[in-house]
């Protein structure tokens, strides 16, 4: 279900006023439920058992990780393994359900249906991963146990194949004879082998709520429906922004406010995202489309225009999903995160992962960089470098299980740790010019927006091979696009200018809109589904 | 000189800056050029400067300038009884 889909209209007018007609009983946070359960059940009804399983165990492992000492205390495992003395009564009970559940999974992979044995081999595992992390009894070992089951669908949906795949290929070339099966050969019950949509948000959504846990930076929710509203909260379901459990929890303490600035913000959002994503993007996608889709047969100018389009495609993509995911939970009173700020107009490489994906390179920045820099800081510069690199490794296959997204995070890996001592030098900072500085950023970014666009490696790399060689004809692109990306780069510029004021007037804004709805009326480049969808 | 003057000088010298008055609520928001990047030098300085060493989770865990303090002298304590 598409925010710009009629479904998702119907959908809307019986979520809200049901959702404000249950405000004054206990039963609006179950309404939200079942609401975000039928929106993500829309797509596929199958795939609601990630989210409930999700969901489930990583609020029973909070639960367990919080009955554990803060300070690492020495757990008697001889006492624990042979008289069967558990301090903790919930940690007992876990052990011996989770013991209990190992052997019955372990038993349907030796003798249960064929189909059923993988699924089973798995579950059993990872059931003897929990009884071990019960024995065991310390905060250390709940992240980790909570981190590997929150991830271990991620990690078979989304990188499965990929993964089988290589493996088969350097096996191959090694002339082993030997063959991984497809990941599709474990789905249960002969179900489709499908990338979950969302997945990739909610799990580090819910990823991030343990850590936070465990470094103490966020409270246990102990309200199973509170904390199934965080992971499942439909207006940031499919593609975030991925919010923080601190942010995020104390709005489902009680019903938000209700206000008449929500429902006017709610719609400028709402409006705004649509506006970006059927019109801007939408048009910009016709002419990428076309060039991307036979690199081959086009020259320089048209492979250099349709990067340049395709960086603005993208931002307009996603950003206007989010202005609108922002729209629908400020339509209810809720508050999401900022996902990006002017991206464009950065003066260095950090600058641009502080504005873009905002929620996600934060995410990437405090559970990722900030332990591998820290765990390096007495190597000092070389430390910092090295912790960027594996930092944006980590962000490129986060976007997708393809060798195109590795190069892209490699790219600004080696981009960043290449850079950051020039961009805190005072040289860079007070005597480069601010223009060449963002020009500087725009023109890396979108060179490795190349590699994120291109169908496999083999074609980002004739991209750019023909982007210096191919001869100078006509880019056969329409003027109205390049009139488009001309009016765009003017806003953008304005909106961090001494002018900025101007925009913010009622005129103005009222101008905007109007504009916008006269766009949305006039456009007929229709809609497809939203880029980050596939992430 | 006590923990806390000490921490001061470290705070001035790593961020060139001898106005710094460090104060337990302050936040990398509330001095000009601290960053998760600066934040290591800081920590090393620190280390360097006390004998100390922090562990990662510690360092995870800091939510302010208080919190380091706090750390230091727990640490300096532990060393000295």
């Amino acid at each position: 279900m598409l925010f710009y889909t009629w479904p998702f209209l119907c959908f809307l007018l019986i979520v809200l006023p049901a959702f404000f007609a249950l405000r004054k009983t206990p039963f609006w946070l179950l309404g939200l439920i079942a609401a975000s359960y039928f929106f993500y059940g829309w797509w596929n009804p199958y795939y609601l058992v990630l989210i409930f399983y999700i969901t489930v165990v990583v609020f029973i492992l909070a639960a367990l990780m919080d009955r554990c000492p803060v300070e690492n205390q020495k757990t008697n495992l001889r006492a624990r393994l042979l008289r069967f003395q558990f301090n903790d009564r919930l940690v007992k009970t876990a052990f011996i359900l989770f013991i209990l559940g190992s052997l019955v999974f372990g038993g349907m992979a030796w003798a249960g249906p064929q189909t059923l044995r993988p699924f089973a081999g798995g579950l059993g595992l990872i059931m003897l991963l929990m009884a071990l992390g019960a024995l065991y009894g310390s905060r250390e070992i709940w992240l980790v146990v909570g981190l590997f089951n929150a991830g271990v669908p991620l990690l078979f949906f989304k990188y499965a194949r990929f993964i089988s795949e290589n493996l088969n290929a350097v096996l191959s070339w090694l002339h082993i004879p030997a063959k991984l099966p497809d990941a599709s050969a474990l789905m249960p019950f002969g179900l489709d082998y499908l990338l979950p949509i969302g997945i990739s948000f909610f799990t580090f959504q819910a990823m991030g709520y343990l850590i936070d846990l465990y470094l103490g930076k966020t409270a246990r929710e102990r309200n199973l429906l509170r904390f199934a509203n965080f992971v499942c909260f439909f207006p940031q379901l499919m593609a975030g922004p991925i919010e923080r459990a601190e942010q995020l929890l104390p709005q489902f303490r009680q019903f938000p406010a209700i206000c008449a600035q929500n429902f006017t913000d709610a719609l400028s959002l709402f409006l705004t995202g649509l506006f970006k994503k059927m019109v801007l993007a939408g048009w910009l996608a016709l002419y990428v489309e076309r060039v991307y889709a036979a690199p081959q047969t086009f020259g320089a100018p048209a492979l250099i225009l349709a990067s340049v389009a395709y960086a603005w495609q993208i931002f307009f993509d996603f950003g206007g999903y989010t202005d609108m995911a922002r729209g629908v939970a400020k339509l209810m009173g809720f508050n999401l995160v900022l996902n990006f700020n002017h991206p464009y107009l950065a003066t260095g490489l950090g600058d641009f992962w502080r504005r873009w994906h905002i929620s996600f390179s934060r995410w990437i920045l405090d559970y990722i960089f900030m332990p591998l820099q820290m765990r390096w800081r007495t190597w000092r510069n070389a430390g910092i470098a090295l912790a960027l690199v594996v930092t944006f490794l980590v962000s490129g296959i986060w976007h997708g299980a393809a060798w195109t997204f590795v190069a892209w995070g490699a790219l600004h890996g080696l981009g960043l740790a290449g850079t950051f001592g020039l961009e805190r030098s005072a040289f860079y900072r007070k005597r480069v010019p601010k223009i060449v500085k963002q020009f500087f950023v725009f023109t890396f970014v979108t060179f490795t927006w190349i590699f994120f666009r291109a169908q496999s490696l083999p074609e980002a790399l004739l991209i750019i091979r023909r982007i210096f060689t191919a001869a100078w004809q006509d880019p056969q692109i329409p003027v109205l696009i390049l009139v488009l990306v001309g009016l765009v780069w003017i806003y953008e510029f304005l909106c961090e200018s001494r002018f900025q004021d101007v925009l913010k007037t009622g005129f103005v804004r009222v101008g905007i809109a109007v504009l916008m709805v006269l766009g949305l009326f006039f456009s007929s480049s229709g809609g497809s589904a939203f880029i980050y969808f596939q992430f | 000189m006590k923990t806390a003057e000490k921490l001061n000088d470290i705070f001035r010298t790593v961020f060139e800056n001898d106005e710094i008055n460090i104060c337990p609520e302050m936040t990398a928001g509330d001095i000009d050029g601290w960053d998760s990047l600066s934040h290591v030098n800081l920590i090393l300085a620190v280390e360097e400067g006390f004998s100390i060493r922090f562990t990662e989770r510690e360092l995870l865990t800091f939510k302010n300038v208080g919190d380091l303090l706090r750390n230091i002298e727990n640490k300096l304590g532990a060393a000295g009884s």
